[in-house]
């Protein structure tokens, strides 16, 4: 049987967003296969690792205590001496080899290329995209600037930073004034559209840059479209990705935001984690350019050189037909599994096929060289250096 | 090796509650409860699928349990003091044998209260009786290995489109629980249908003698409950008691009465076919009666459309009922209701409104994966027809969910290998088994047929059925094909 760790929370906005995917579908289905030793690697807002199976259950992270139980929880640490081992320390030595890590962790140090990073340090097999997708997908600017050399369609756009924004606001003012209203003002390293507004003129633009910048130090300030729908690609795979349905957020608000992804929907969220009554899937929006949003969709995976899962979201200009690329998320809030089902992917064919791409992918990695022998060590204070 | 393994078990708190679950479970039959102790070992991990339910009964047996189970330890501890061993010695043999006497003295306590029950019984069911006798209802008796209760309810259902049909509901089928149903009878009541349950040789004969039947159905006769009987052909001769009853009353019948046609109805499909009785009693299959013959058949998740062939015009009937295997038993109702005077139009207003009942092929579509569940059907030839049903869905991915059969005695190895074939040979997708006695002979018979599916092992029902929702997709058809009690390993 083989060991998971699924690791989830984290020091992110989307923390308790990352607990829900972690439980439904991943933890629960891999429970439910029954071929997995799943083991809930929870990371607290400040950073604190805790494993204790006891959390394998979302009903733990409901009870009006749960704080205070983990707080009497031993916290863990890692060991990456052949692998990743998560240990309990003590007097009694407790101590698990993972065999896979599922990192289910949304936004910073988690679906940034953090997390893929210690990973990648212990040599263990992980689930989902590699530390240089993730970093730069988690950049929404640096996907833009990605996108626009391999000419793929992306809005027009600002960005700026904090600082920037400090030290001379007038040029940057002058710089979004090139853009056309409606303008969407987004916190460039945040998902599930935490911080995100839309400005439909100067008063309002300003208060959503206060906004953005309350939650993030680099900010996007792209062109919206108006005549324009929204939808979303969930694409799986390593070398020979595959597409679900090109969905629909159908929105409720102006935009599709946090509340609607998560909560609204007429109470429909229930076990699909995520909320399974705002979408039309698969999106009405044609065959030819179903083709053509999917066309473009891989082409960004494999762009950005994902692996595991990813989805890309795109607007369609229904007035010119055209769609562009919004944003690229490796790590999509419950994996987007209620749309992979409805593409005939079980949820169980979905974890486990990431576990298999995981593996798939870290002995295709045992093939690349990262070391080569070096005389370096022995000439340094040698006779060049004593000049 | 076990016994040692899980010796503990005996001396868990949950010890005696696991005894009276048990006996509950068996229906308070005391050689099966006895059967259950004898070949079980780990007596802790027992309220897998079911839980014991504190009735009143339940209450006074674990009491008495207790009280015994104290009792056990004091005398063990008292007779072995008396025989000049260190009391603490004898304190510590008292406690360790009590939990092995304690089983016995239950079922001398359940022998006991059966005995007391048996006269109050005989009280009642004479009571019983005598109402019945009165009765002027026209009373059809349904024995059989299986699909007593499909054909009892398909029954009742054409039935009542031309008569006051009443029929005791549940698995109501042993003397008891018909004299209970008997009590509520208004009387005016035209058509009485009852199931026979057979549990033990003389069963049938039993309730023959109590309900006085006028017409019988026979279902067919198979190796369920093949481990009680010994034999199928035991097994056939207690089911064909009804046959006997029947005919041994035939010449009691009026001149010119339903009866003296024919005494019954014949299910021409079982495993076990005796010499026929063309002249005494209809046979029925898929092919329908010689009155109603079946023309055309169209199966579908949605259920039957049938076409028959009745006294030269066409009829086409649909039912609710899934599998072909349903086809019979319509057209031996069929044929008793316009025997019975029912026309044509009203049998198939009546076969219209069949549906499958509790738990046997009931079909159930949720997020657009069609659940069929057929968890109360444990016997080979249901097994099969269900097999046969998914078969016959080429084109959706099939899942066969199974535990086995239960109580298939010395076939168990060749019944569950040939399961395993039918399933390879249907080209089930999946095959979804739980671990237990019988399961790998399915594995077995499913890799000799070459099976090119997927199976997918479990350790506990409950466990499958939770991580089927998982795995499954719009579209799937997914077969839960039987339970598997807790009393059997």
């Amino acid at each position: 049987m083989k060991t998971v760790a699924v690791m989830f929370g984290g020091r992110s906005a989307e923390h308790d967003v990352s607990i829900i995917t972690a439980h439904i579908p991943i933890i629960d289905t891999l429970l439910a296969s029954a071929q997995y030793d799943v083991w809930p690697v929870y990371i607290t807002k400040d950073g604190a690792w805790y494993c204790d199976k006891q959390m394998n259950d979302l009903s733990f992270f409901q009870e009006a205590d749960w704080q205070q139980k983990l707080a009497r929880m031993q916290k863990v640490r890692l060991n990456f001496d052949k692998g990743l081992t998560i240990e309990w320390p003590g007097f009694f030595d407790r101590h698990i080899k993972v065999d896979v890590a599922f990192p289910a962790m949304h936004g910073t140090y988690g679906e940034d290329g953090s997390l893929m990073g210690v990973l990648r340090m212990a040599g263990v097999p992980f689930v989902g995209c590699d530390i240089f997708a993730s970093a730069v997908a988690m950049d929404k600017v640096l996907t833009k600037q990605l996108l626009e050399a391999e000419k793929i369609p992306t809005p027009p756009y600002v960005w700026f930073t904090r600082g920037m924004w400090k030290a001379d606001p007038e040029t940057l003012r002058r710089e979004i004034k090139k853009l056309e209203y409606p303008l969407f003002v987004k916190p460039v390293h945040l998902g599930s559209s935490i911080g995100i507004s839309k400005a439909k003129d100067e008063k309002e633009l300003e208060n959503a840059i206060e906004v953005a910048l309350h939650y993030d130090d680099k900010i996007l300030v792209e062109q919206g479209i108006t005549e324009m729908i929204e939808v979303t690609l969930p694409i799986m795979g390593n070398d020979d990705p595959r597409t679900a349905h090109v969905e629909r957020p159908l929105n409720k608000t102006e935009f599709f935001d946090f509340n609607d992804k998560y909560l609204s929907g007429g109470g429909k969220k229930g076990q699909d984690g995520a909320n399974s009554g705002y979408s039309q899937i698969p999106a009405d929006i044609g065959e030819k350019m179903t083709e053509h949003v999917k066309e473009i969709g891989v082409k960004v995976y494999q762009t950005l050189g994902c692996t595991g899962i990813s989805r890309v979201d795109f607007i369609i200009d229904t007035k010119h037909d055209k769609a562009y690329v919004i944003e690229v998320n490796t790590l999509p809030g419950s994996l987007y599994h209620h749309n992979w089902k409805k593409a005939g992917v079980s949820n169980m064919d979905l974890v486990s096929g990431l576990v298999r791409l995981a593996e798939e992918r870290h002995a295709a990695l045992k093939d690349t060289t990262y070391a080569f022998k070096s005389d370096i060590l022995t000439k340094v204070g040698g006779a060049k250096d004593q000049k | 090796m076990n016994f040692f393994k899980y010796l503990w078990t005996r001396y868990h708190p949950n010890y005696v509650r696991a005894l009276i679950y048990m006996l509950q479970a068996n229906e308070y039959y005391p050689f099966e409860y006895m059967a259950w102790y004898h070949r079980t070992n780990d007596f802790y991990n027992i309220e897998e699928r079911k839980h014991l339910v504190y009735t009143l009964k339940a209450i006074l047996l674990s009491a008495f349990a207790w009280i015994s189970l104290v009792w056990s330890f004091a005398s063990s501890a008292i007779f072995i003091y008396w025989s000049q061993v260190p009391g603490i010695v004898a304190a510590i043999a008292g406690f360790i044998l009590a939990p092995f006497i304690v089983p016995y003295t239950l079922f001398l306590l359940i022998v006991f209260l059966n005995a007391l029950q048996k006269p109050v019984e005989a009280v009642i069911v004479s009571r019983a009786k005598a109402k019945l006798k009165r009765h002027k209802a026209i009373k059809i008796a349904v024995a059989g290995s299986f699909g007593k209760t499909t054909m009892r309810e398909i029954l009742k259902t054409v039935l009542s489109q031309g008569k006051r049909v009443a029929a005791p509901g549940g698995s109501h089928n042993t003397p008891l629980a018909i004299a209970r149903f008997v009590k509520t009878l208004a009387g005016d009541e035209e058509v009485l249908v009852f199931e026979f349950g057979e549990y033990y040789p003389g069963d049938i004969k039993k309730l023959c003698n109590f309900v006085e039947p006028n017409w019988g159905v026979i279902t067919g006769v198979n190796e369920a409950h093949l481990e009680r009987f010994g034999s199928l052909e035991k097994a056939a001769k207690t089911i064909y008691e009804l046959v006997d009853y029947l005919k041994a009353k035939s010449g009691s019948f009026s001149k010119g009465s339903l009866q003296q046609e024919i005494l019954g109805y014949v299910n021409a499909e079982g495993t076990y076919q005796p010499p026929r009785d063309p002249s005494s009693f209809v046979y029925y299959d898929k092919r329908g009666t010689p009155s109603w013959e079946v023309t055309t058949v169209e199966s579908s998740v949605n259920g039957l459309i049938i076409g028959f062939a009745y006294n030269g015009e066409h009829y086409q009937m649909r039912s609710r009922l899934l599998g072909v295997h349903n086809v019979g038993p319509i057209a031996a109702a069929a044929d008793i209701a316009s025997r019975l005077g029912l026309s044509p139009e009203q049998i198939g207003m009546g076969v219209g409104q069949t549906k499958p009942y509790e738990h046997r092929m009931q079909p159930n579509l949720d997020g657009g994966v069609t659940w069929i569940d057929d968890s109360y059907n444990g016997n080979p030839d249901g097994a099969a027809a269900a097999i046969a049903f998914l078969k016959s869905l080429e084109g959706s991915r099939r899942w066969y969910v199974t535990p086995g059969l239960v109580e298939m005695g010395s076939r168990k190895e060749e019944i569950h290998r040939e399961m395993g074939k039918k399933l390879a040979e249907a080209k089930i997708e999946k095959v979804v088994l739980i671990k237990n006695s019988v399961t790998p002979y399915i594995e077995e018979g499913l890799k000799a047929a070459g099976y090119a599916g997927e199976i997918l092992w479990y350790d506990f029902g409950p466990t499958a059925f939770n991580a089927l929702p998982k795995m499954t997709v719009a579209g799937d058809v997914v077969l839960l094909q039987n339970d598997w009690p807790d009393q059997y390993e």
